[in-house]
């Protein structure tokens, strides 16, 4: 076989990495990506994963929920493994202290790394043989510097996710080279055997509302004031809503940068003293969009499908799907529904602490398709 | 003299896309995502010094001579 997924919820590790490994009995890997809970013990688990597959390049994360083919699933550790009729190559490299890191030396490390690695300078890799994959600290709000780094070096597109832990906003961990690191992220470099597609998909439209940040803290993702108005009232007042009940309408009102007709999320996570703390940051000057959600579901299976074409079987999709997104799934009683969108597609992913795809995005599912 | 802005922006997404239309829209995100909106500047926009610095910055970051 060309790919194979598998997943585990027993404990402890030693038995979950053993379920996976059955799993992937028909595969020869050349990589493998596994995202687990951190039910399971970080350090323990990604040496055992390195240990289980020796041969191959063996990357991943801890979560807020995992994804496997046709379930969303708790406290499990969910992998999926690749030949190299689907993988012709991959390089891994592991940044280090990346919440100092203001200037991104370690992506210019890394990248240096791969240019040893493929023979080629990064400003020169052709974007359509190479794709980049991203694997973040999710509490290091690093993510903006990284990215920004990254699409300055190369026009390679990474996309991925930041790492979760269950909801305890205490630590997460990326995992490369048998070992768990935090304050940190992985950066893996594939060169595809065949054909690959980025999915970028959000529900939501815009509502024709916009709001200029006017005055913000980036340090601290704050907008202090939208339209010379303090944040909060010109969001509430762009909702039609009082700033007292304006955190009832971030999950389904968030704000959105245009790009033509793309829509890069930001989403707000609580009001501070008349200021807007976002997951996100959101610089001075931009303009944004209230938007309005529509259905997560319906709009993922069209995304999807538009991938799936005829002469087009998809071998594997990561999905990294933001937590935002999960918690509306769950909330409504649709992460079965959800799971089904990827019941006939080999899948792997996560529920993500933030997105990555050209920068740092919520609400939002990226996802890396190779065919 | 109107219109530097846009002489810039044009600049950076030329030298960064060689006019790979995908390239092209991956670059003006990237501005876009970095402050500058490349649809918002014509040849007729005012010399903004604030966004004339900002874009010399950000070509420099971007390895675009300007």
């Amino acid at each position: 076989m060309k790919t194979a997924t598998a997943y585990s919820t027993k404990k402890p590790v030693a038995d979950a990495v053993e379920e996976v490994k059955r799993g992937f009995a028909s595969v020869a890997p050349k990589m493998v990506v596994f995202f687990a809970s951190t039910a399971y013990d970080p350090a323990s688990l990604s040496k055992a994963m390195a240990d289980a597959f020796p041969k191959a390049a063996v990357f991943g994360c801890s979560t807020a929920g995992e994804i496997v083919t046709g379930k969303m699933l708790k406290e499990s550790v969910v992998a999926m493994a690749y030949s190299s009729d689907i993988i012709a190559d991959v390089a891994v490299g592991v940044m280090e202290g990346i919440k100092e890191d203001r200037r991104g030396e370690g992506v210019s490390k890394v990248f240096r790394d791969f240019e040893r690695h493929y023979g080629a300078k990064m400003a020169d890799l052709d974007f359509s043989a190479y794709v980049g994959m991203i694997l973040v600290d999710g509490m290091s709000v690093a993510e903006e510097r990284l990215m920004d780094k990254i699409g300055d070096l190369t026009n390679v597109l990474f996309v991925g996710g930041s790492a979760g832990d269950d909801l305890q906003f205490a630590r997460t961990y990326v995992y490369a080279n048998g070992k768990a690191y935090t304050d940190a992220a992985i950066l893996t470099l594939l060169k595809p055997a065949n054909r690959f597609d980025i999915v970028k998909t959000q529900s939501f439209r815009a509502t024709g509302k916009r709001l200029i940040a006017t005055r913000v803290n980036e340090a601290a993702r704050e907008v202090i004031s939208f339209n010379n108005k303090p944040a909060a009232e010109s969001y509430a007042e762009a909702v039609g809503t009082t700033v007292e009940n304006a955190p009832d309408h971030f999950m389904s009102h968030p704000l959105g940068l245009l790009v033509g007709e793309e829509i890069f999320v930001r989403s707000p996570q609580q009001i501070k003293d008349g200021k807007m703390v976002f997951y996100c940051n959101i610089l001075e000057g931009t303009e944004l969009a209230l938007l309005t959600s529509t259905d997560i579901v319906g709009d993922t299976s069209a995304a999807i499908k538009a991938k799936n074409g005829p002469g087009a079987q998809i071998a594997g999709i990561i999905n990294f799907n933001c937590i935002l997104r999960t918690l509306e799934l769950e909330k409504d009683s649709l992460t079965d529904a959800y799971g089904k969108v990827f019941a006939d597609i080999p899948t792997v992913g996560f529920s993500t602490y933030g997105e990555e795809y050209l920068g740092h995005i919520n609400q939002t599912a990226t996802m890396l398709v190779l065919r | 003299m109107p219109g530097q802005i846009k002489t810039m922006i044009d600049k950076i997404i030329t030298v960064r896309a060689h006019g790979n239309p995908t390239l092209i829209i991956t670059t003006k995100t990237k501005l876009m995502l970095k402050g500058i909106d490349p649809d918002k500047f014509g040849a007729g926009s005012e010399d903004d010094p604030g966004i004339i610095d900002k874009l010399r910055k950000l070509a420099q970051e971007l390895s675009v001579a300007l």
